[in-house]
């Protein structure tokens, strides 16, 4: 499914990636964090060797494309569990919690439920909980594909002033060129399966974005390479339908 | 607030009700109009008249039969769940054991009942063992579905964190469970009703008390139609009750624990 | 966080009930009268092989009169349904003492169940073929050659019935233990007990004719009290003081037959008045013949019982002879 995937990514880097549908992206994402092993080739997370073990050495969060709460807990429970699963104590824990809640600004849900937020809400919910256990590494999986344009634009500019705070390494993967270009350092574009990287290009863009860098000329053109080389390795036009 | 009113209620009880009126009337007419023996079909008059004058006898059968139901009831759900959560947690137990948990749904209680009394003594030890026999099963198949519906996905966070098994037990497949367990409780109760009159039918009762399922076959032999109609009769409500006994628990409990479903 | 602690409390409360609930579910409920005779009371158990009916008021009698408390007994009778195993139950000790045909007693000891006869409440069985009078019919056999006709054919005194007379042009069907078939067929004849079917039709306007099996030759002890020999060598003065208050008892309900009824009409709510002083007065001379009143109620003689093993002998009931000698205890 995955072939000669080689990279190395810098500690802190914010990395976006692209390919088109069934390429591997998620799969990608799923050996990066342990959930599922490559038949051949390793991950290594720095600064542990060998990390294989999900959640056992480089501290990772996940945020998964559903924002995937546990119905049954209110959203500080939700947000307190990683670290309950790993030992904390229920109080601590919801203490714990307090904080990155307030950092993606939901201070004031914290006994509501899931199924009384909004879309954008319980992704956010879902951010924090990935954040709670203060990775180094942060995983994202088309997080904010299910929602509106204008709740997904405010997220992304949400997550990005959160990595400025805290400079963990993030792996965005996306199908959405502009939001990848407005998040991301680096962009890795992949092919359609079997999925190979064809391009992995530093974005040349400053380091404060706000909104109004969609419509700037840099902006544009970073996007339209990026959209190149989706198109020549992943397209619609060129492609037997996958199986 | 708006409160509501008995208006509001109409509308749904209304029906019933007129189609109970409707039943009954055509009951009594049909059997005084045709003339039909009294012991074949006795008539709705007839049934509450011995209701009514054995009214004693009838509640302290309701209650004893209502003891050994509960109590065979009570059985199912601890054993049951505990069976289910076994199954779910071993593959090697499930496949060994299910067809054993398949056999007490399909064994024919009325063969086995007076082994029970053999093996557990008669009156309410047999009843309530033959209530469990009958109503164990959907425990178990609903438990064990519930346990295995696990959202995928959650089974993948719980990993990343390197949950315990006994984490992910508690706090991921019971609270997933809880709705299907709901649904096999429910189904529980009604089965149960019947497995402890079956029980009663051929365990006997204990001294001085004898259960619905005995004051059946006793009414049947001295052609007490009307008094077979009464106790069967109280022995359905009896069932209904307990099931709408599990099943208000089993939505309070969901609303409360804001379980899905 | 309220669903995780649930959780565990919930658990935690099903191990200790059901760990709990793994032993004994209920106690059997002591005998009702408080002690006021000086006797220490003995526990025993006496099983029923049906439902309480006047077949066993002697029983009842003999609790509610003190005639067991009297001779230092705690008597629990355990009213029985549709299917007690009480041999099975007396062989085990799960009961003391219980009531059966004299035939199944038989066929149990053929098996290997070392009970024993200890005193016989039917002197002649109450067993019966009930037909309509409208009939008219002369003989028992005539039964067996047209109609219909409700047996327990597993039974002896079905075998021997079929055996003595030409099944030919009845129909044969099982036995529910109701009536409700006599009373819709005047072709109907069925199984009876003299002292149940017979007055349910009666009641409710028919005219039944019953004959008795008894007459036509085979009559075996019924409703016979049975214990274990263990208990028989083990304690012999309970065996004997039991056997002693059940004399006593159905001597009272013999005499007094009301208040017991009373009593049965309460345990059985499908029994009334009327039903009740009809079978007591039907099962008077079944009980107290020539034998009982020359050896005492419940006294048994080895000739019946010997006539009754050669003929379930012959009906293949007992693979070979039976001593009989120790089937029964006079005490």
């Amino acid at each position: 499914m995955l072939e000669d995937i080689d990279l190395v990514i810098e500690a802190g880097s914010f990395v976006a990636l692209l390919g088109p549908s069934g390429c591997g992206k998620s799969t990608l994402l799923r050996f990066i964090s342990g959930l599922d092993q490559p038949a051949s080739g390793s991950v290594v997370l720095s600064p542990e060797a060998n990390a294989q073990e999900p959640g056992t050495r480089t501290k990772l969060g996940f945020v998964f494309q559903d924002a995937q709460l546990l119905p049954w807990r209110s959203v500080l429970d939700n947000v307190a569990l990683p670290l309950e699963l790993q030992g904390m104590s229920r109080t601590e824990a919801r203490e714990r919690a307090r904080g990155p809640l307030a950092e993606v600004e939901l201070g004031d849900v914290h006994e509501r439920f899931p199924d009384q937020l909004s879309g954008g809400m319980r992704m956010r919910v879902s951010i924090a909980r990935a954040l709670v256990t203060e990775p180094s590494v942060l995983l994202l999986d088309e997080p904010f594909a299910a929602l509106d344009e204008l709740t997904r634009q405010r997220l992304d500019e949400r997550l990005r002033k959160l990595w400025q705070r805290r400079r963990m390494t993030v792996i965005f993967v996306t199908h959405a060129l502009a939001e990848a270009a407005f998040l991301a350092e680096r962009a890795l574009v992949m092919s359609r399966r079997p999925g190979r990287i064809v391009l992995d290009q530093r974005l040349q863009l400053p380091e404060e974005r706000n909104l109004d860098l969609r419509t700037d000329p840099d902006f544009v053109a970073q996007t339209a390479l990026l959209y190149g080389a989706l198109s020549r390795h992943g397209g619609l036009d060129d492609a037997p339908i996958d199986p | 607030m708006k409160h509501s009113t008995l208006r509001d209620f109409l509308p749904s009880i209304l029906p019933p009700a007129l189609t109970f009126v409707v039943v009954i009337a055509l009951w009594e007419g049909v059997v005084r109009a045709f003339s039909v023996p009294r012991f074949l079909v006795p008539p709705p008059s007839d049934v509450l008249l011995a209701a009514w004058s054995e009214r004693a006898a009838l509640f302290g059968a309701l209650l004893t039969t209502a003891q050994g139901a509960v109590l065979g009831f009570l059985l199912s759900a601890s054993v049951g769940t505990t069976v289910g959560l076994a199954f779910s947690l071993s593959r090697w137990l499930e496949r060994g054991l299910y067809p054993y948990a398949l056999f007490l749904q399909t064994v024919p209680i009325v063969a086995v009942a007076p082994l029970l009394v053999l093996w557990f003594g008669p009156g309410l030890r047999a009843v309530s063992v033959s209530a469990f026999i009958v109503s164990v099963f959907p425990i178990i198949a609903n438990t064990l579905a519930g346990l295995r519906s696990v959202d995928p996905r959650l089974s993948d966070l719980f990993r990343l964190y390197g949950a315990k098994l006994g984490d992910t037990v508690l706090k991921l497949r019971l609270p997933t469970a809880i709705p299907s367990m709901m649904t096999g409780l429910k189904v529980a109760s009604g089965l149960s009703v019947i497995g402890a009159i079956v029980g009663e039918f051929v365990a006997g009762f204990s001294e001085g008390s004898a259960g619905l399922g005995i004051t059946v076959l006793a009414a049947y032999r001295q052609l007490r139609t009307d008094l077979l109609f009464a106790a069967v009769l109280l022995a359905s409500l009896l069932g209904l009750l307990l099931f709408a006994l599990v099943s208000s628990s089993s939505t309070l409990l969901l609303r409360r624990l804001r379980a899905p479903g | 966080m309220h669903l995780d602690r649930f959780l565990s409390t919930t658990l935690l409360a099903l191990a200790v009930c059901f760990s709990s609930g793994c032993g004994k579910k209920s106690q059997p409920k002591p005998s009702s009268e408080a002690d006021a005779g000086a006797l220490p009371q003995a526990k025993v158990v006496l099983a029923l092989d049906w439902v309480p009916e006047p077949e066993f008021g002697g029983f009842y009698a003999g609790r509610e009169q003190g005639a067991y408390k009297r001779h230092g007994i705690g008597i629990e009778i355990q009213g029985g349904g549709a299917g007690v195993p009480v041999l099975q139950m007396v062989a085990t000790g799960r009961a003391d003492f219980g009531t059966v045909g004299a035939d199944e007693l038989l066929t149990a000891r053929a098996r290997g169940a070392d009970l024993v006869a200890l005193f016989a409440v039917f002197q002649t069985s109450p067993q019966g073929i009930m037909v309509h009078a409208s009939r008219k019919l002369q003989k028992l056999e005539e039964a067996f050659h047209s109609g219909t006709i409700a047996l327990e054919t597993g039974k002896a005194y079905a075998a021997y019935l079929k055996k003595k007379f030409a099944w030919d042009g009845v129909k044969v069907v099982p036995y529910d233990g109701g009536v409700a078939h006599f009373l819709a067929d005047p072709n109907f004849a069925q199984q009876c007990y003299v002292t149940s079917e017979p007055i349910a039709a009666r009641q409710k306007g028919a005219d039944p004719a019953v004959f008795l099996i008894a007459d036509s030759g085979f009559n075996p002890y019924a409703t016979v009290v049975v214990t274990r020999r263990e208990l028989l060598q083990k304690n012999l003065e309970l065996v004997k003081a039991f056997v002693v208050a059940t004399r006593e008892g159905w001597r009272e309900y013999l005499d007094h037959p009301e208040p017991t009824n009373a009593l049965l009409g309460r345990l059985n709510s499908a029994l009334d008045a009327g039903t009740l002083s009809a079978a007591a007065d039907a099962q008077r001379p079944l009980i107290e013949n020539a034998d009982s009143k020359q050896h005492g109620l419940g006294s048994m003689q080895q000739a019946r019982w010997q006539t009754l093993a050669e003929q379930l002998l012959d009906l293949k009931f007992l693979d070979k002879p039976a001593s009989v000698a120790d089937s029964f205890q006079q005490l």
